[in-house]
């Protein structure tokens, strides 16, 4: 468990667990919600945030005090996830990078008529309707989406966690938001919660 | 900077923080005062709300999963002694 190689650390044991509980373990409940949203499986949310905090604490000598310990935490808790789905499948994601037509083409494409939103995003059962069409988007955008909607991280810490380009975090998020604000149109036209909209296509 | 599809391509960076303070106020000025762009950024403000509420109702760990993990931790801790 203890690794000889690491430098030494001047903090004692006790020291470094209760730096550990002040800076990692009260983010236990974020980092759950982001293993529940990766996995969305309780059970297997649970494991992972076990290895994610076991892991973290292992190396917490790596952790520089003071910096953005969600993010570190996140960054494993992504690596572990991975780990475990590596054995199941292997994809490979391309990326373009033409962000600024891409946002403003999503505002034209996401056809939510600005005045019929007034009140549709205050729907009661919209928020039952947003998650479960935040678990159905694509990995690669869905991850991106949680970093930064939900887990509230900068474009330049999200490219660390996930290890892409600032370019990319910005063209996953952007087609990411794009494709749930579609998503919540189609559910809405379904439900009849936005009036005549007829100009879609 | 009036040009409104430009700014509507920097609106979520702008709503993301990611723009330097100036260009931001700039962004933020035409945003709420152009008849075209207001209603496109208002709706981006109650979607990203919308979505902050939904995360919010997320369900939190339960206290026995917890309380194991915090002895696990606990006991390694202790290891290093």
């Amino acid at each position: 468990m203890f690794d000889p190689t690491m430098p030494q650390s001047p903090a004692t044991p006790d020291a470094k667990r209760a730096a550990f509980e002040a800076e990692a373990l009260v983010h236990l409940d974020v980092v759950y919600r982001y293993a529940l949203s990766l996995t969305h499986d309780r059970a297997e949310a649970e494991d992972l945030t076990q290895d994610t905090f076991l892991r973290a604490f292992r190396h917490w000598d790596q952790y520089t005090p003071g910096t953005n310990a969600r993010a570190w935490l996140f960054t494993i808790c992504r690596n572990q996830f991975r780990r475990r789905r590596e054995r199941q499948a292997r994809e490979e994601p391309t990326d373009t990078e033409e962000l600024e037509s891409l946002a403003a083409a999503a505002l034209q494409a996401s056809a939510v008529p600005p005045d019929a939103a007034e009140g549709f995003f205050e729907t009661p059962e919209l928020g039952d309707v947003l998650r479960k069409e935040l678990d159905n988007l694509p990995e690669e955008f869905r991850e991106v989406v949680i970093l930064s909607d939900l887990q509230d991280q900068s474009y330049a810490d999200i490219a660390t966690v996930l290890g892409v380009p600032l370019g990319t975090v910005k063209s996953r998020l952007f087609r990411g938001r794009r494709l749930l604000q579609e998503r919540l149109v189609e559910y809405a036209r379904d439900a009849g919660l936005l009036p005549g909209t007829g100009g879609t296509r | 900077m009036t040009d409104c599809r430009k700014v509507l391509g920097r609106m979520w960076e702008f709503l993301d923080g990611e723009i330097p303070q100036r260009e931001a106020e700039e962004v933020r000025a035409h945003l709420v005062g152009c008849e075209h762009c207001n209603p496109q950024y208002k709706l981006q403000l109650r979607f990203l709300n919308a979505l902050v509420r939904a995360h919010a109702a997320r369900e939190v760990p339960r206290p026995e999963f917890v309380r194991r993990l915090r002895e696990i931790l606990g006991t390694i801790g202790s290891d290093l002694r």
